[in-house]
């Protein structure tokens, strides 16, 4: 083995030492570590201002957007109340009574020995249809012509209409005769009153809430 | 590793928590928190503008399924001319009478009142009476039924037929009353 002479043995000692100094360890690994940071930083920057472009576009495409939504806003509350009303409206011309069919169910059923003087009647949606006839009955039985008129106002009236009500509220015989068919009659003064209901019942929009309520109980 | 060495390394990791500490809370904890708002505020507006597009497209649907109502309720209203319903409706309907061969009827107004329905805000309810001195009920109830057919939105709720002033089988007098609901342009 060769024999080697170390003179500079102290310095070379103290530049190993300086290699190894600690500090300077610690402070390149700090810059390193401050490297990453400032990247990271700097990627985390760089995504914000994508997310911040992405919001511009966002916005700008509400813009375009917003005035078309108020417009469409509005005219979805003017159609609404537009189909509302209209159903409303069809629902009232279509629920409400027709009196030109009642009369001629009525003229059906006028014989040529009964004359009515007097026919008053009303048509309400809660009370229903009521109709108040007055006449005069003749024949050789005048109170079973007027009986046999106030049955076919029942059928005929009573045909499409269910609970139809025909009933006489006077039925009176008179004194004075009356020519039918050239013969003389006795005759007999009725008062009759008619009453049905053509209206849809109301009960039925209400049934349901009724039975959920029940349910609950 | 000497005294002097451990001092200089224990300063160095004081050195990098600081530096730590800085970096999050002065740079990044703002960063972050820019972030998560724009992101936040991306997510409404976009959010906003989905269910505007849902709300044009449920409009469009609306509009064309809405066409016939529209339609509908047009024709409704063209029964209401512009003007005050008493200078329009009574001729109506005297020209009316008279095309069904009923002549000298009087219409007079008897009440006008907003209908209970809330659909019909723009709407009034209004109660006339028709008067008509002699007509035979043939005729009559042709006309009635003619009435009913013409007007979708008048229903009779009293009427009235009686002996006239002068007593004849062949003509009544009667009376109508009705109830209107006219368009309050």
């Amino acid at each position: 083995m060769p024999l080697a002479l170390n003179l500079l043995h102290e310095e070379l000692r103290e530049q190993r030492q300086r290699k190894r100094d600690p500090l300077k360890i610690s402070m390149m690994v700090g810059i390193g570590i401050a490297a990453l940071l400032a990247l990271n930083y700097l990627w985390g920057g760089y995504k914000l201002l994508e997310l911040k472009s992405k919001l511009s576009a966002a916005e700008r495409e509400w813009a375009k957007v917003e005035p078309k939504v108020s417009q469409a806003q509005k005219r979805a509350e003017e159609l609404t109340t537009t189909i509302n009303a209209t159903k409303v409206l069809d629902d009232i011309a279509e629920n409400r009574f027709y009196w030109a069919p009642l009369l001629s169910q009525i003229a059906h059923c006028v014989t040529p020995n009964i004359q009515l003087t007097s026919l008053e009647g009303g048509a309400d949606e809660d009370k229903g249809v009521t109709l108040s006839m007055e006449g005069t009955a003749a024949g050789r039985e005048p109170r079973a012509v007027a009986e046999d008129f106030r049955q076919m106002l029942i059928e005929q009236v009573g045909k499409d209409r269910s609970e139809t009500k025909v009933e006489f509220k006077t039925l009176e015989d008179l004194d004075t005769a009356i020519a039918v068919s050239g013969a003389n009659m006795p005759t007999a003064h009725f008062n009759l009153t008619v009453s049905f209901n053509p209206y849809p019942k109301k009960v039925e929009k209400a049934a349901p809430a009724r039975k959920k309520r029940e349910q609950q109980e | 590793m000497s005294k002097e060495h451990i001092k200089k390394l224990f300063l160095g990791g004081i050195g990098l928590l600081v530096l730590l500490y800085v970096y999050f809370t002065f740079f990044m904890g703002p960063l972050n928190a820019s972030r998560a708002g724009t992101e936040a505020k991306i997510a409404e507006v976009q959010g906003k503008t989905a269910s505007s597009k849902a709300e044009l497209a449920k409009t469009a649907r609306l509009e064309e399924n809405a066409r016939a109502a529209v339609a509908r309720n047009k024709d409704l209203r063209a029964l209401s001319p512009e003007g005050a319903p008493i200078a329009w409706f009574p001729p109506r309907i005297r020209t009316f009478l008279n095309s069904q061969k009923i002549d000298k009827a009087a219409v007079r107004l008897e009440a006008n009142t907003p209908p209970k329905e809330k659909e019909l805000e723009k709407w009034g309810r209004y109660a006339w009476i028709v008067d008509i001195p002699q007509a035979e009920f043939e005729t009559l109830g042709r006309a009635v039924a003619g009435l009913e057919n013409a007007e979708p939105l008048l229903a009779i709720t009293r009427l009235r037929i009686g002996p006239g002033p002068v007593a004849t089988t062949e003509f009544q007098q009667v009376s109508l009353s009705t109830s209107v609901l006219i368009d309050q342009k």
